[in-house]
């Protein structure tokens, strides 16, 4: 028959945490650094369009004249080349991951046009 | 235990025997692949022995038959079909021949369809490459000669000439980009924001080159 | 003497991780021939470089198999690396190899979990999942993502460990091993597991090496090559690396091997991190490849050896990209296993080469 090779495990498991959350009770918190969604810092943006042309998956649309900046938060695979790209270092990623939807939707951002003297700093 | 790998040469005639002289001699047999290009396909064939990772390419025609390694080296039928689905090349031979419906695909042979935006990007590449080659033999004597008197000159008074070049450098970029705008008034918008793209691309380009030669 | 029946195994089959179809000619419970079939996960994933520049590939590189990502991003920066003639800091080396042995060892957990579950044995497929997750918990820390990594690019890589994650690291680690030492006697020397896979599917020490075998599935036939033992990247800087090799050369010996290679691992780490050098993680790199250059590279995955082959065009876009999977290679190995098995150990042979056909299909 043989021992019971696991009964340590499985009596100890008895009194020790378990090793699962009760989700959506318990919400586990996600660490710093983990790849969510994009923000992007208006203020700062100077929609060169680096970050779409850099984007793998064809995520984000900048569009010069009109100066805006889209971002597809379903089509974006949390690489962060857009965030290592941006040459103003708007662009951060945020640890939140974009929940789920019933409908697919372009998160645009209004860019305000920059003041002269402020560019250079 | 180094590592160390080379890429030769070896004809389609040779290819049987030499597999088989491979494995008398005791080499592993790692791959077979095929690399579209100009003239057709270039097969490559890897062995491993210790560790001396030897590849060896084949280039043949696209409608050329080949003979297969598979009953050398019983590993290779499934490179083999992969091939000739997804290449068009005819593979004689194959110990487990699954005649074309190794995957199940849309279109015949689609690694020898190239899409037109890749065609296109290809042969400016080649375009670029002949241009650069002919300027490397015919001296460019402008740009050489400025940097030579720039090195000997005072460093301020090579400050000032650097910065009143670039100043002229921009002063005529405006003036073409303004005319390239008139231009791209009267275009369809979307070759226009293509044109804008590639303009973009290439002040990039030219700036950090600009960058790096500093 | 019995009639031969042909019996369609998968592509759906609830022990199958991955859709695989065999047709099996049975006679009377016995397997005489088996004909593997693939092509159902077929994505045409090379073809993109023709769209995605060698600094986007690297995204869908990964995306090839979700257990084997981090070593097809590793091996795709290597090769392109080697193309472009880029040498990438020590430091950067140190962390990919500390990292693609992490996924080894998650890779190896997943692999007991669902050699466990071929058999029959829900709870240890459980406690060997409940082991891996504490490692996914370390690609969430260190890198931002659980199980697709992006933390490689080409020049090196993305994120640091610093010198207080790295204890974390590795007290995780300590932590794991004492787990895992239940599991591994239980699954080395439990009776019933016993006669699962002692003398099943056994291929001997000739016909692995006629049939090119690589990885595990080779070394628990005595075949002795792992491609960690040419000591390239951070891999030289080991003490001593000998590769585990078992010569039974059956399911019991794979399982075996397998088990050995987690500890081996995990001591890995340990010793590359105490030897870790400081300095830059990346450089930069400009341009492109050169017009009909070429480069090969060979990386040690957790299923074997993977070869990578790249070649430029003089644009940013690749002109050609191969991946060739381990698995592909053992495909031959595995049809000639099956031969002679009984029924019921169909399941435990096409397991024990750790089967990754969408690696396989791409």
């Amino acid at each position: 028959m043989g021992s019971f090779r696991l009964g340590g495990m499985t009596l100890g498991s008895l009194f020790k945490r378990p090793e699962t959350l009760r989700y959506p009770f318990e919400v586990k918190e996600p660490p710093q650094g983990l790849k969510g969604h994009i923000v992007n810092d208006v203020s700062r943006c100077i929609v060169c369009g680096i970050c779409a042309r850099v984007c793998p998956a064809g995520a984000l649309a900048v569009d010069k004249k009109a100066r805006t900046w889209a971002i597809d938060p379903f089509r974006c695979v949390q690489c962060a080349s857009c965030v290592a790209a941006c040459p103003k270092g708007c662009l951060t990623m945020a640890p939140e991951a974009t929940g789920v939807a019933a409908e697919r939707y372009d998160v645009v951002l209004e860019v305000p046009e920059q003041p002269k003297g402020a560019e250079a700093a | 235990m180094g590592f160390e790998q080379d890429f030769e040469p070896l004809a389609l005639d040779e290819l049987h025997g030499f597999a088989e002289s491979r494995r008398a001699e005791g080499w592993r047999y790692v791959q077979t692949l095929a690399v579209l290009t100009d003239e057709g396909i270039d097969l490559v064939y890897s062995f491993m022995k210790g560790g001396h990772l030897a590849n060896h390419v084949v280039p043949i025609a696209r409608d050329a038959e080949v003979p297969s390694i598979s009953d050398v080296f019983l590993a290779a039928f499934v490179f083999e079909n992969e091939i000739h689905d997804l290449f068009g090349v005819a593979i004689k031979g194959i110990a487990i021949d699954f005649e074309g419906n190794f995957y199940q695909l849309a279109n015949e042979a689609p690694m020898t369809i190239l899409s037109p935006e890749q065609a296109a990007a290809r042969e400016k590449a080649k375009k670029a490459a002949a241009v650069k080659a002919a300027k490397e033999q015919g001296v460019a004597p402008e740009a050489d000669d400025m940097e030579a008197k720039l090195a000997a000159m005072d460093p301020k008074k090579a400050a000032k000439v650097r910065a009143a070049m670039e100043a002229k450098a921009k002063k005529e970029a405006a003036a073409k980009e303004a005319e390239i705008e008139g231009k791209l008034k009267d275009m369809d918008s979307e070759k226009a924001a293509k044109v804008r793209a590639a303009m973009e691309a290439k002040a990039k380009k030219a700036a950090s080159r600009a960058e790096g030669g500093e | 003497m019995g009639k031969a029946t042909i019996i369609p195994f998968g592509p759906q089959h609830p022990v199958l991780p991955e859709p695989l179809h065999l047709d099996l000619v049975v006679e009377d419970e016995t397997v005489i021939d088996c004909i593997p079939q693939i092509g159902f996960v077929h994505r045409g994933l090379e073809k993109l470089v023709e769209t995605r520049d060698y600094n986007q590939f690297i995204y869908i590189a990964e995306r090839i198999c979700g257990i084997c990502a981090m070593g097809h991003s590793l091996g795709y920066a290597e090769t392109v690396e080697e193309l472009m003639g880029v040498e990438v800091p020590k430091r950067a080396e140190y962390l990919r190899v500390i990292w693609h042995e992490l996924s080894r060892i998650h890779s190896h957990l997943l692999w007991l979990g669902l050699a466990a579950d071929a058999f029959g044995f829900e709870s240890m497929f459980m406690h060997c999942w409940r082991l891996r997750e504490r490692i996914l918990d370390i690609f969430e820390k260190t890198t931002g993502g659980r199980v697709i990594l992006s933390v490689v690019k080409v020049g090196g890589v993305a994120r640091d460990i610093d010198g207080a994650m790295m204890q974390g690291i590795l007290a995780t680690l300590d932590g794991i091993r004492s787990d895992y030492s239940a599991l591994m006697k239980t699954l080395l020397t439990d009776t019933s597991i016993k006669n699962r896979t002692v003398g099943v599917g056994t291929i001997g020490y000739d016909e692995a090496v006629a049939l090119s075998m690589v990885g595990p599935f080779a070394r628990a036939s005595a075949v002795n090559y792992d491609v960690r033992s040419f000591g390239r990247g951070a891999y030289g800087d080991l003490a001593d690396f000998q590769p585990i090799l078992d010569n039974q050369g059956d399911c019991y010996a794979r399982v075996k091997v397998r088990c050995l290679e987690v500890l081996q691992s995990i001591d890995i780490i340990r010793e590359l991190a105490a030897k870790m050098p400081a300095g830059d993680i990346a450089v930069a790199v400009k341009g492109s490849p050169a017009a009909g250059a070429q480069a090969s590279n060979v990386l040690e995955q957790p299923r074997g050896e993977c070869y990578y082959y790249a070649r430029g065009n003089g644009t940013k876009h690749l002109d050609r990209m191969r991946m060739r999977t381990p698995t592909s290679q053992n495909l031959a190995g595995m049809a000639t296993a099956l031969k002679g098995c009984d029924l019921a150990d169909v399941n435990m042979i096409i397991l024990t080469i750790d089967p990754c056909i969408s690696c396989t299909e791409r």
